[in-house]
């Protein structure tokens, strides 16, 4: 049913995605031809390249390219196809984004437990305090501040990402230029996943058998990290699927900040240049990204959950 | 402090040679701008941004290096001896859309060219042209052919030659193209001559033809890769190794660079990386991760003359202009009295002192006021209640004045022109900005869909490089549209004759014609604020580098040309 539902959903962006690009301005035909280009030389080439025919034939046509990751060429950047372009930027901004997420949890879940287990504690209020604040700070204000702090008047990092190395062959290099990147992009969902996890792990606290846990004499630690944070983190789970949109919208600002040739400032490149067919490219990309996240989120609940896989069966 | 002030008096200095330049005649011979390069710098909608075509100085020659650049901190190295090797990082502001020599070509990817090219022709500091690739450029008496002869020996980056037949599948291309054919109507046909010679046969007399052979025309790609868009096989000092759209170009030392003998490039590699954001840009420069960077913008120029550890090149040698473009064959400004009362209710100062910092200069039309080529005309001044009284006649006469006028994104110059709405509207004109896609300018224009526009283009101190945007028979690249008889003799009278003082006098009519039919609203010449910013350790940028015939060339010309071959980096 799920699976289902993810096709549905595909189909309908595509199909609007490419009913966009089909009424964008300029005439790909005209574009082709050249300037100097007679009406009929222009009808010529409209018929070679097909944009004379009824427009769902030609929405399946790109769909059958689509899913064989032929998005066609870029009507920009002669020479280019739409998925070289993005072969070119994908792997970085999934790296970022991964990045991101594991700095986040990293830093999220010892500061959530650590509230949870004695709320109103100094560090309990310095952690809120610290979300609420990071909250309030919009990632380019604080790209830059970190930009200038670390990078400016530091030297730890650079300012800019420029010839990432594989973070498969050079670890080190890789992770010194994605850093700055990685964090700016982190301390926003930090807020969100501390003060998410708090909550529910204060809640799990109150449960029967968290007492009773207590009462047999469990060590503290264990019973956090073993029996209170799992079944806390549900919420966290769908927060950090849901987030994958609020990452991807944060990678274009943090992308532009940092010089990141990723998805998000090819993005902004291309809806600049008007570059249709790559806009297209990755919008049918990150759609289908974005569901099958989600679809992922949903089985991992019936993982943490049994109670969730008992019900659907 | 004594530094500090030293480099004020400098600025000042320079600012004053230029004023001084404004009221006579002083100069130079310059450059030309290429056509379609320079048809697609109008697509740069960022004042500080670009430059197409290489024009050249409009400064009267330079006394000593010192004078190209108003600042004076490690000047431009020419009194060390520079240190072969080492790579660089040097952010420009946008990306091209790629190489091809045979289309319009983006001032990104023109940038990174310069990298990658030597013209046939090239230009000396007193802004003439020289045989540059070529060995000779030699006219017939009436102009109408002209024989160029290329050095033996060249080779392509490829390793094929640079020969009679490449020159000749190179130019015919070029007046092939479909964009850049329009800059070569005059061109008849090119022939080979033999092995290193070709002849170029026009069908009208071309003396400034030369001047075209330093910008795109002049670029000579390996045959085999003549129109390709993705990669450039060219004759400069570097070649391309990758490029990555949108983010970077890398080019490494040309193997077969025929100046190689002399040491050059004294550089290993160039990385060209994309910072639209002038903030990253200046972060990265400060924190070290680039060694420079192009447009600093005229607060960052303020800012770093202050600062020791950053030097600024300025491109006193010529410089776009920043201008609105009106559409004369469509309501309201088929009417002259429109024109002119935009011109009247527009207070360039006020636009000069409050988005430039005082740093550009007042234009009254492509000519820049220290070129030979200039002359004063009665160019509208700010006059708010003669706008008003146009207005008004015109308007109990035709109706209300509406319009909008058109610019691609770009904060930095939505602001001016929100502040130039402003003074219109005033004047009792109901303007509105009308935005559309980045680099679409051009095409727009083409197109013909338009009004006004919000315009970046010229910078070309020989005025033959405005022909093709402003003569009448131009077509669709005459962007106003205007047909005016004393623009376009003034015109043929400069391109057909080489005589300085015939040439000046069409220059005149020229200048006189633009400024009574006003096809423009002209706010400033950019230089002053076109230039690049770099760490003091990078030597050369902004060089008077010696020529093959000895001559200087000029330095950076339009803020975006420059020698790559003489950049050095200091241990």
């Amino acid at each position: 049913m799920r699976i289902l539902r993810l096709i549905l959903v595909f189909f309908v962006v595509t199909f609007f995605t490419f009913f966009l690009l089909d009424n964008s301005p300029g005439d790909p035909a005209a574009a082709r031809a050249g300037l100097n280009a007679t009406p009929e030389a222009i009808e010529q080439i409209r018929e070679e390249m097909g944009l004379n025919r009824p427009f769902l034939t030609r929405y399946f046509d790109w769909l059958g390219g689509a899913v064989q990751l032929d998005f066609g060429d870029s009507n920009v950047v002669t020479g280019f196809t739409s998925w070289r372009l993005i072969q070119n930027a994908l792997p970085k901004t999934i790296e970022l984004m991964v990045l991101a997420e594991v700095l986040a949890i990293g830093i999220s879940v010892p500061l959530a437990v650590a509230s949870a287990r004695r709320p109103g504690s100094w560090i309990d209020r310095v952690s809120s305090g610290g979300a609420f604040g990071l909250l309030a700070l919009p990632a380019f204000v604080l790209g830059i501040y970190l930009s200038f702090f670390f990078g400016v008047k530091l030297g730890w990092f650079p300012t800019i990402v420029e010839d990432l190395p594989s973070i498969f062959r050079n670890p080190i290099g890789n992770l010194h230029q994605m850093f700055l990147p990685s964090l700016t992009l982190a301390l926003n969902l930090v807020a969100v996943y501390l003060r998410l996890l708090r909550s529910d792990m204060i809640d799990t606290l109150q449960e029967d058998y968290v007492m009773l846990a207590q009462a047999r004499g469990m060590s503290e630690r264990r019973i956090m990290w073993r029996h209170v944070l799992r079944p806390s983190s549900l919420n966290l789970t769908t927060a950090i699927g849901l987030n994958i949109a609020a990452l991807i919208g944060g990678a274009f600002i943090i992308e532009v900040l940092f010089a990141i040739n990723g998805i998000g400032r090819l993005t902004i490149i291309s809806v600049f240049l008007e570059d249709y067919s790559t806009v297209a490219a990755i919008v049918a990309l990150l759609t289908v990204a974005y569901v099958a996240a989600n679809f992922a989120v949903d089985i991992l609940y019936s993982i943490l959950d049994p109670r969730i896989r008992h019900d659907n069966t | 402090m004594h530094k500090q002030i030293v480099r004020l008096l400098a600025v000042f200095l320079t600012a004053t040679l230029v004023a001084t330049a404004c009221g006579g005649s002083s100069g130079d011979e310059t450059a030309p701008a290429t056509t379609a390069a320079a048809a697609d710098d109008a697509t740069d909608n960022e004042p500080d941004d670009d430059a197409a075509s290489p024009s050249a100085s409009t400064e009267p020659p330079l006394e000593d290096e010192n004078q190209i650049t108003s600042e004076g901190e490690g000047m431009n190295g020419l009194d060390l001896d520079p240190v072969a090797g080492g790579e660089i990082t040097f952010a420009l502001v946008n990306d091209g859309t790629g190489f091809s020599t045979t289309d319009a070509i983006a001032p990104g990817s023109i940038r990174v060219i310069t990298s990658m090219n030597d013209s046939i022709a090239g230009l000396n500091d007193r802004g003439e042209w020289i045989p540059n690739l070529a060995e000779s450029i030699t006219p017939n008496d009436d102009f109408t052919e002209w024989i160029i002869t290329m050095r033996e020996g060249l080779l392509f980056a490829d390793g094929e030659p640079v020969d009679g037949e490449a020159v000749r599948a190179n130019i015919q291309a070029f007046k092939d193209g479909s964009v850049t054919g329009f800059a070569f109507t005059a061109v008849e046909s090119i022939d080979v001559v033999d092995d290193l010679s070709v002849k170029v046969t026009m069908n009208t007399p071309w003396g400034a033809f030369p001047f075209q052979l330093v910008g795109q025309p002049g670029w000579m790609v390996s045959p085999s890769t003549i129109g390709q868009n993705d990669t450039f096989m060219g004759t400069g000092p570097f070649m391309l190794e990758s490029w990555v759209p949108g983010d970077s170009v890398r080019v490494v030392r040309n193997p077969n660079y025929w100046r190689a003998d002399e040491g050059l490039p004294y550089l290993d590699a160039i990385t060209f990386k994309f910072l639209p954001d002038q903030t990253v840009r200046r972060q990265a420069l400060e924190a070290g991760d680039i060694e420079g960077y192009i447009s600093p913008g005229d607060s960052d120029i303020v800012d770093f003359l202050e600062d020791d550890n950053v030097n600024v090149w300025l491109g006193e040698a010529g410089a776009n202009e920043y201008l609105y473009l009106l559409n004369t064959t469509k309501a309201p400004f088929d009417d002259i009295r429109v024109r002119r009362a935009l011109a009247h209710a527009t207070d360039r100062d006020f636009l000069i002192e409050n988005f430039r910092s005082g740093l550009t200069t007042p234009a009254n039309g492509p000519i820049n006021p220290s070129s030979k080529w200039w002359v004063d005309t009665d160019y509208p001044e700010y006059d708010l209640e003669a706008a008003k009284a146009l207005v008004d006649e015109y308007e109990a006469e035709v109706g209300p004045i509406e319009f909008e006028i058109s610019i691609e994104p770009s904060p930095a110059t939505e602001e001016v022109l929100d502040v130039a709405i402003s003074f219109w509207q005033e004047a009792g004109m109901d303007a509105s900005a009308k935005l559309i896609g980045g680099g679409q300018s051009a095409a727009t224009a083409i197109a013909d869909d338009f009004q006004a526009f919000s315009w970046f283009q010229f910078g070309s101190p020989d005025p033959d490089g405005v022909f093709t945007f402003m003569h009448s028979s131009s077509g669709f690249l005459n962007w106003s549209n205007l047909q005016n008889d004393k623009i376009d003799e003034g015109l043929r009278i400069g391109r057909e004759n080489v005589d300085e003082a015939t040439r000046k006098e069409g220059y005149a009519l020229f200048q006189e014609g633009l400024t009574e039919a006003l096809p423009f609203i002209w706010i400033d010449h950019l230089n002053g604020i076109e230039g690049a910013a770099v760490m003091p350790r990078l030597h050369g940028i902004g060089a008077n580098a010696p020529l093959v015939n000895g001559d200087r060339s000029l330095g950076m010309t339009n803020g975006s040309f420059f020698s790559w071959e003489q950049v050095w980096l200091e241990p």
